[in-house]
């Protein structure tokens, strides 16, 4: 760690300060941006945060090198504002709330500290732009903790995209049915065929339903992943059944060449599902 | 009876499984065909099980093993049914296979039965 020499004699002084009892004129700046309309928090809350954050700038202030954005000081200050960040965004604030908080805190910071001490620190460009370095990276960790909360956020609602996208169901002991509904991707098929599979082996499947009728328009590409998906199915030793093929995937198909000799399909799922059955040695009586 | 790399035991009547173990070299592959056969021939079988449920992957070097073996089998009236492939073994295969394999698969001997 490199031990900066301090240039300004109010920068020596505010390091040297031993400051207490700042935290009350701190909580404006929360009750202004937290206990608003929103009601992002209560007052009490407020105070607590007002008074971690007197004791982590306190520990900063008074560290071998206040400078070093790299001390274990610093780090507890940019950890508090990134776990605040959070909870405010769980909450349904916005990033903003905190960012202008962050702000207005480093101003009431200031004048909290000329009023503990007497000494004029807004009148010091050096003291100034020593906090705005600090906040400027506090502010920093604000965005990283609101991009990891939107990042976490989108992936859960991808993966419960892609669990609606493929429901896989036991239909009977040993049959499965997987309608297909939408477009057919790369990416789309290598998770259905996935799911698919793993749910084969789990489940002990004789036979797969994939139903179509939710598929409206079909090119090379995911008409090849398709016949992959029924290979793989039947590779297993499960049987693939094939139903709601419209007529124009029936066209696009003979179109593209597609080998449907191996490949049984039915034209409805309840057609599929009763071949299912049959091939099963099960007999569904109305 | 044991054959380097391989188990192949009688399991009923004219069925017979045959269990590969990691040390399975399939560039000794002819070898193994030759014994193979020879066992099921003297034993009149009518039925081979393969297990594959220890082969995560099935690569283009282990299907041209299973290949050579199916089309053996083919030639000695022995129907060889590949058991238990697991999820990664069947995309893996399925990715690159291009017709139907000589061999018929199931999900294990009951499910074939």
């Amino acid at each position: 760690m490199v031990t900066r020499k301090i240039s300004s004699e109010k920068l020596k002084e505010l390091f040297g300060l031993k400051i207490s009892g700042i935290a009350p004129e701190l909580e404006a700046s929360g009750i202004k941006y937290f206990c608003g309309d929103q009601r992002l928090m209560d007052p009490e809350e407020v105070a607590d945060i007002s008074l971690e954050f007197e004791s982590l700038v306190v520990s900063l202030l008074g560290s071998k090198d206040p400078t070093d954005i790299q001390s274990p000081e610093f780090h507890a200050l940019e950890f508090f504002f990134g776990s605040l960040s959070q909870q405010v965004l769980m909450r349904g604030g916005h990033v903003e709330d905190v960012v202008r908080y962050t702000q207005s805190l480093q101003l009431g910071l200031i004048d909290a500290l000329s009023k503990a001490s007497g000494i004029p620190f807004s009148e010091s460009r050096t003291v100034l732009l020593y906090f705005t370095g600090i906040f400027n990276e506090l502010i920093m960790a604000v965005f990283r903790a609101y991009l990891e909360e939107r990042e976490s956020t989108m992936q859960a609602q991808q993966a419960e995209i892609r669990e609606t996208a493929t429901p896989i169901t036991e239909i009977w002991d040993g049959v499965l049915t997987l309608p297909i509904i939408g477009t057919l991707d790369s990416s789309r098929t290598m998770l259905v065929m996935e799911a698919l599979l793993n749910r084969i082996a789990k489940d002990h499947a004789k036979a797969v339903v994939m139903d179509l009728t939710g598929v409206k328009s079909i090119d090379s590409q995911v008409s090849h992943h398709l016949i992959q998906m029924v290979r793989a199915v039947q590779l297993m030793g499960s049987d693939a059944i094939i139903t709601g093929i419209h007529p124009e995937i029936a066209r696009a198909l003979v179109s593209l060449n597609i080998d449907f000799n191996n490949i049984t399909t039915r034209a409805s799922m309840s057609d599929g599902l009763k071949e299912a059955f049959s091939r099963m040695g099960i007999t569904v009586s109305h | 009876m044991s054959i380097p790399g391989l188990h192949l035991t009688q399991i009923g009547r004219g069925d017979f499984l045959l269990d590969p173990s990691r040390s399975l070299n399939t560039r000794n592959g002819d070898q193994l065909v030759e014994t193979i056969a020879a066992r099921l021939l003297q034993a009149r079988a009518a039925r081979l099980y393969y297990d594959l449920s220890d082969q995560s992957l099935i690569d283009p070097v282990y299907y041209a093993w299973l290949d050579m073996l199916a089309r053996a089998m083919q030639a000695i009236n022995v129907r060889m049914i590949c058991i238990q492939m697991q999820p990664t073994a069947a995309f893996a295969l399925s990715r690159f296979l291009q017709e139907k394999p000589r061999f018929e698969t199931a999900l294990d001997i009951d499910g074939w039965r």
